[in-house]
């Protein structure tokens, strides 16, 4: 009998869950604002931008990371892919769910790693803004090869739902981006820059691919 | 769409991973397709037709018959 999305040990699965990652932001965030507050970093000049792109970061890491983990064992890998499963994982969906994680691990690396760079390094020289971004491009590459092994072993109800993700995103943001630019233009909106768009890109996407995932039951 | 997938897997007294295993998707798929959530490609269909020996039409129902 397989259980359903409402069945006590899926329920059990999630709160413990929910448990785990309140443990782990707790303690991070605890220890990121004791770093601040003796002033061993300074954060004063960061933007809204920065905060919420190392937001996205820390989530997309850690999730990536407990993932990770979770595939060496069959047991918990079954359970993490999917709690109604009475069944261990087996060796292709344990490499698939492995990849997807180091994706998302790689995708919170490569987005904090600017803000991290200047933070840890003011004035920021220009050796050392080199090699983080010829390290970004590095791992970029290395994500896009991830990226294509798993759509190509995705079933088709994952493809659809990414492509459902990209098509809201574009239409959505791409009237966003219109109506702000021309705001802009006529001097009514601050500009944006660069990253301010990559981050509320990634914000927005996360947040529709959640929905999308909720609406077929994944979540 | 609405489909009887659901009962033709209980009448064979298959999990829902067992036919996942069986048609080569993830058991979330099978599990969005029961519950109407997801309907499937025409290959898919095609497969789940073939899988349990039944023309589509007898498996999937868009309303319109």
């Amino acid at each position: 009998m397989t259980a359903t999305s409402s069945s006590p040990k899926l329920n059990r699965a999630r709160i413990a869950q929910g448990v785990a990652g309140l443990i782990v932001g707790g303690g991070l965030g605890y220890l990121i604002g004791r770093v601040i507050k003796q002033g061993r970093i300074d954060v004063s000049d960061l933007t809204w931008s920065d905060n919420v792109a190392v937001l996205i970061a820390v989530m997309l890491f850690v999730a990536g990371t407990v993932l990770v983990a979770a595939t060496f064992s069959k047991r918990l890998a079954a359970r993490v892919i999917d709690p109604a499963s009475d069944r261990p994982a087996r060796p292709a969906q344990i490499v698939f769910y492995r990849q997807q994680a180091v994706v998302l691990a790689l995708s919170g690396v490569m987005m904090a790693a600017p803000v991290v760079a200047r933070v840890l390094s003011q004035p920021l020289s220009g050796q050392l803004a080199a090699a983080v971004m010829a390290a970004i491009v590095g791992l970029f590459l290395l994500q896009t090869l991830l990226n294509l092994s798993v759509w190509t072993r995705a079933d088709e109800m994952i493809r659809q739902m990414v492509g459902e993700a990209g098509a809201v995103c574009f239409w959505v943001l791409q009237g966003a981006l219109f109506l702000w630019a021309a705001a802009e233009k006529l001097e009514l909106v601050p500009a944006l820059t660069a990253w301010d768009m990559m981050t509320i890109l990634m914000g927005f996407y996360l947040v529709i691919s959640s929905v999308i995932s909720v609406r077929r039951g994944l979540a | 769409m609405k489909n009887r997938l659901k009962v033709l897997r209980a009448e064979r007294d298959w999990s829902q991973a067992d036919l996942a295993d069986r048609l080569e998707v993830s058991r979330q798929t099978i599990n969005a397709l029961e519950t109407g959530k997801y309907d499937p490609s025409l290959p898919l269909a095609f497969k789940i037709a073939r899988l349990f020996e039944q023309p589509i039409e007898s498996i999937f129902d868009d309303g319109q018959a």
